[in-house]
């Protein structure tokens, strides 16, 4: 009986090739896009799940609220971690990680710029799964100047795993023992670093420092549900120990510093929320958020819903031209069940053409969807264990789904009827089929509507005048490598014909370089009159290279010896404390004790106007600039009529100074770009999944307005035995579809409107959604609606009347 | 054929009525017919368009049923039976053949006749063995690898024929069986019908050529849905 269904489904698809095409192509399509947003979900959500303990370890953030202040940390004070293992015994272990910036690492002769390179306390291999190849992981992390490196830092550093002992310099001048190499981290880490240096290396982190944090800190308990017990303890060891510092260096109580309003509070989050969940400060790297996660699953399953009422429309649409059959079928004695099991069985074989189908086009996609999401996806046998029987049930899933409409449709004729022709007439089902059309359009206007919202934020993100001009800004990092000779560098590219201007300092606009330090506006240093700014170290050329401009006072001055103790405020911080103008003192206590002679003043001698430092999600906080020497980067402002002749006298003066170690450039228009790279990802996957999803709705539509023209023949032909024109009947043939894209645009816009409102309230720095972005999407919609059917309504226009006639 | 009236017939109807409604006006297509009919009779349908005979035929194919009446097969009152005991019983006992031929397009010939006999659970060897038997006799055995559309219609009633005929049904309803064939065609349609009932199969057909009817034992002519005369032909 199956081999006469699958028999009979086979040639029938065969004999109907066009609307065959259609429907597998659809689907294919449809399941192609579905499979890879699968990948790219599944990947997201499987970070540091690599990790065998991974729903026993959490790491602590900590909330900080100064005054009106508050910042949400992903760092922990430098004793917390010895503390929790020592004070609570379900804590089985606990390590810190410090990110320790970029180095140079000595490769023969040459010096190579490194930046995945951490801190780590040697219980690192404890709590997280790092399989170690060469070493001990109990003790490879124990003394100082170890070095624990990747493979495949091993293989470009040594050309060998066997390197255990062996030693890499660092900076030119710091040799270090390499005491394990481990296997590369997987991908799927919220960190990723290639070089693991012993936390004993770094003296700070043994400081018993209770009121400053920057030790990323993870803590592995014995058992997961200790994390609620965990978490309620840390208001008291709060007290205990950051309680009895701020007593000694400050006099203060905890009690009356929660008091003022302020308070220092720590939670646990679980290892595998962090990257999607956590986007705090002093993360080990970015993270992803489930916004998108959201966003692109609801598309998947949009595009493959499109996908399946095309199935389920052009299929009941051929239902008079299958009516005979099922009619026939009866009268030899088919019964409805039998019916029904043809016809599912018709739409899984379609559907699993398409699913295999799909999954070659998906093998052959991925490497462009890998370009455009900027991830590394691979169908491998690892996850083809998942990607077959899933890819099986949704073939199943969907064949069902699509079929089961069509199947119980047409299984309802009664034989008489079909066999007499009642039934051939009736383009039934009309009204399903309306409801389906319009359910299809509405999700492909509101993916365009989406498209547009999304496209002229991420414009106006780019050409918003950010406060500075990034343009013709050339960056040369880590000029600490010049060590006393940077300000010789510094003064020799300024001579350098081309270049208009040069700033040294690491904190810039669009770098991740930041520092924050607390400012009061009296000397009792009154936590309730206090400034918990972005500080920042610049120098004399700051404001002019970086195009900013003053609104109140001036810019630091090599004239004017006291700006020293200068300070400039942007335009956030000054209306925070309330200055209007300049001639303001502000205070800032000098770390350890908080007395008056412990303080340094500062008087403001500029207020600079707001600009955009971090992504413009965010809204701008305050920043204060103080002048002293920061050698973290030369911003040098240029004149790019000849860059490459520029460039290359950059170069050598650099060369010049430091022969051992490579420069190291960018521009910061560049930079600025990387930092909303995630948005224009997404920007763009919307929309090439947009397309699709409305080629698949037009592949629909194109099926269904052949179907109507086809059933409609021998009215065609009747009107134009009566003298209609060509036009008329291609109108009459339109206008249905065509009434019902305009219901759609009726649904899908205010939807739309509201979704993507909603979405941009996420940015602090957004877009209204324009008028003529919603008119645009329906207009769009409606002329490739308009362009798909009348294809079909004109060629049934013009066809011969005797023809069709002829036919009944 | 005197001997066989004595038993009991294969088909009694009485006061069989059926009607058609629209909103507005009710078409009486039946009207308290009563019709008996004997085991291995060939009877022929005639009437004038409307008359009620498809109606009548489809009432007898069970593939519709009448609004008033009685109508009982081989002893079996089957007036009100669900549709799935009208399907089992028309499935082992009914053949039919259309005007239209009726043929799946998607299924040779062979596959079409074979189809009955997939409906009535018949093993896959014994199906090929009946397939080819009645393809054999109705001359068509070297078609049976081609598709309806490949035939002649000649050639595409013979092959309905033998689907009806492949489950070995007691009696073959015909509707118009050479409404779309030319004499010749028309005429060797009729000589199997004829050689059908000579083996035994009771035979009811619907038609509106004198000639044709002329093969039968028994023309019962139908007006307004009612008998009005019947030829016992000789």
């Amino acid at each position: 009986m199956i081999k006469n269904y699958i028999k009979t489904a086979f040639r029938g698809l065969q004999k109907n090739k066009g609307f065959t095409a259609i429907n597998i192509l659809g689907l294919a399509l449809g399941l192609a896009t579905c499979l890879l947003i699968i990948l790219y979900v599944v990947d997201e959500l499987s970070y540091d799940h690599y990790n065998t303990k991974a729903s026993r370890i959490y790491r602590v953030n900590e909330d900080l609220k100064l005054g009106d202040n508050s910042v949400k940390y992903a760092v922990c004070m430098p004793p917390l971690a010895k503390t929790l293992k020592t004070e609570y015994p379900y804590v089985e272990n606990a390590v810190r990680l410090k990110n320790a910036g970029s180095w140079h690492v000595k490769k023969g002769n040459s010096n190579i710029l490194e930046n995945k390179l951490v801190y780590a306390d040697p219980s690192l291999f404890d709590v997280f799964t790092l399989p170690m190849i060469e070493g001990s992981p109990s003790s490879a992390l124990v003394e100082p100047n170890s070095i624990v490196i990747t493979e495949t830092t091993a293989k470009k550093y040594f050309n060998s795993l066997n390197v255990v002992g062996k030693t890499l310099v660092l900076n030119d001048n710091t040799p270090v023992k390499v005491t394990g190499v481990i296997r590369d981290i997987p991908r799927q880490s919220h960190f990723n670093f290639d070089f693991f240096l012993s936390m004993s290396t770094w003296a700070d982190s043994r400081s018993n420092e209770w009121l400053r944090s920057d030790y990323n800190t993870y803590v592995l308990l014995k058992d997961p549900s200790d994390a609620k017990k965990l978490a309620a303890s840390f208001p008291e060891l709060l007290r205990k120990f950051s309680g009895a510092q701020m007593q000694a260096d400050m006099n203060m109580s905890i009690e009356a510093f929660e008091k003022s309003g302020s308070f220092f509070r720590m939670n646990l989050i679980p290892l595998t929320d962090i990257h999607l969940k956590s986007s705090l400060s002093g993360e080990l790297g970015p993270n992803g958020t489930t916004q998108y996660i959201y966003i692109f699953s609801a598309i998947a399953i949009f595009i493959l819903l499109i996908a399946c009422v095309n199935f389920m429309n052009l299929s009941t649409a051929r239902s008079s031209n299958r009516a005979r059959e099922v009619g026939v079928r009866k009268v030899l004695g088919s019964d409805r069940k039998h019916l029904i099991a043809q016809f599912l069985t018709e739409s899984i074989l379609v559907t699993f053409v398409a699913t295999i189908l799909a999954f070659i086009a998906a093998l052959f996609l991925l490497p462009l969807f890998n370009q455009l999401s900027g991830k590394e996806l691979a169908i491998n046998s690892q996850s083809l264990v998942w990607i077959i029987p899933s890819l099986l049930f949704i073939s199943l899933f969907v064949g069902a789904i699509a079929g089961a409409y069509p199947a119980f449709y047409l299984s309802a004729f009664q034989p008489v009827d079909v066999l007499k022709g009642k039934l051939a007439a009736g383009f039934k089902g009309g009204r399903l089929r309306s409801f389906l059309v319009i359910f299809q359009f509405s999700i492909s206007i509101f993916l365009i509507i989406g498209t547009l919202v999304i496209y002229n934020q991420l414009n106006y993100i780019q050409t918003k005048n950010l406060g500075y001009n990034r343009n013709q800004v050339l960056i040369v990092q880590n000029v600490f490598e010049l060590n006393k000779q940077a300000k010789v560098f510094k003064q020799e590219v300024k001579e350098i014909p081309g270049v208009m201007n040069a700033t040294m300092t690491g904190f810039l606009p669009t770098s991740n370089w930041k520092s924050t330090a607390i400012y009061y506006k009296d000397a009792t240093l009154d936590q309730k009159k206090s400034l918990f700014p972005q500080s920042w170290e610049v120098d004399e050329d700051y404001v002019k290279t970086l195009d900013m401009r003053m609104v109140a006072g001036r810019s630091f001055s090599k004239d004017m010896p006291t700006d020293s103790a200068g300070i400039i405020l942007n335009e956030s911080a000054a209306k925070f404390l309330g200055f209007n103008d300049v001639n303001k003192i502000l205070y800032r206590g000098l770390g350890g004790k908080n007395t008056l002679d412990n303080v340094k003043q500062y008087h403001v001698v500029g207020i600079v106007k707001d600009f955009n430092f971090n992504s413009l999600r965010e809204s701008i906080g305050p920043v204060v600039m103080t002048l002293a020497e920061n050698t973290g980067a030369l911003s040098i402002k240029v004149d790019t009529k000849n860059l490459p002749a520029l460039l290359s006298q950059i170069k050598d003066r650099w060369k010049e100074l430091s022969p051992n170690v490579q420069i190291n450039y960018s521009f910061m228009d560049q930079e600025f770009d990387a930092s909303y790279r995630t948005e224009q990802r997404t920007g763009q996957i919307f929309i090439v999944f947009t397309s699709l999803a409305i080629v698949i709705a037009c592949l629909g539509l194109f099926g269904l307005a052949a179907y109507a023209a086809e059933q409609r023949t021998k009215e065609i032909g009747i009107r134009k035995v009566l003298g209609a024109s060509v036009s008329a009947i291609a109108g009459m043939l339109s206008k249905d579809f065509i009434k019902l894209v305009f219901i759609s645009i009726l649904i899908a816009t205010p939807a739309a409107w509201y979704l993507m409102n909603k979405w941009l309230q996420d940015f602090a720095y957004r877009i209204n959604i324009q008028w003529w972005v919603l008119v645009l999407a329906g207009v769009a919609a409606l002329f490739i609606a308009v362009i798909t059917v009348s294809f079909q309504a004109i060629k049934a226009a013009i066809a011969n009347p005797v023809d069709s006639l002829k036919n009944e | 054929m005197a001997g066989m009236m004595q038993e009991a017939p294969m088909i009694k109807i009485t006061n069989l009525e059926k009607f058609y409604r629209t909103e507005e006006v009710e078409t009486i297509a039946l009207n308290k017919l009563s019709i008996e009919i004997a085991t291995g009779e060939f009877v022929a349908i005639m009437g004038p368009s409307g008359c009620g005979k498809s109606t009548l035929l489809n009432i007898l194919g069970m593939l519709d049923d009448p609004d008033a009446g009685s109508y009982v097969f081989n002893d079996i009152e089957v007036a009100h039976f669900t549709e799935r005991k009208r399907a089992d019983l028309r499935k082992h006992n009914i053949g039919f053949v259309f005007q239209s031929f009726n043929l799946i397009d998607e299924l040779t010939v062979f596959e079409n006749v074979e189809l009955p006999l997939i409906y009535t659970g018949v093993a896959s060897a014994e199906r090929v063995k009946r397939v080819e038997e009645v393809l054999d006799k109705m001359q068509i055995m070297h078609r049976r690898n081609h598709y309806p559309q490949q035939l002649s219609g000649g050639q595409q009633q013979r092959v309905a024929i033998a689907r009806a005929v492949v489950n070995k049904p007691k009696l073959i309803l015909a509707d118009e069986p050479t409404g779309n064939l030319d004499s010749s065609n028309g005429n060797d349609v009729m000589e199997l019908l004829t050689d059908l009932n000579e083996q035994g199969t009771t035979i009811i057909m619907v038609t509106h050529s004198e000639h044709d009817a002329r093969y039968s034992h028994r023309i019962i002519r139908l007006l307004d849905g009612q008998s009005v005369m019947e030829n016992i032909m000789v």
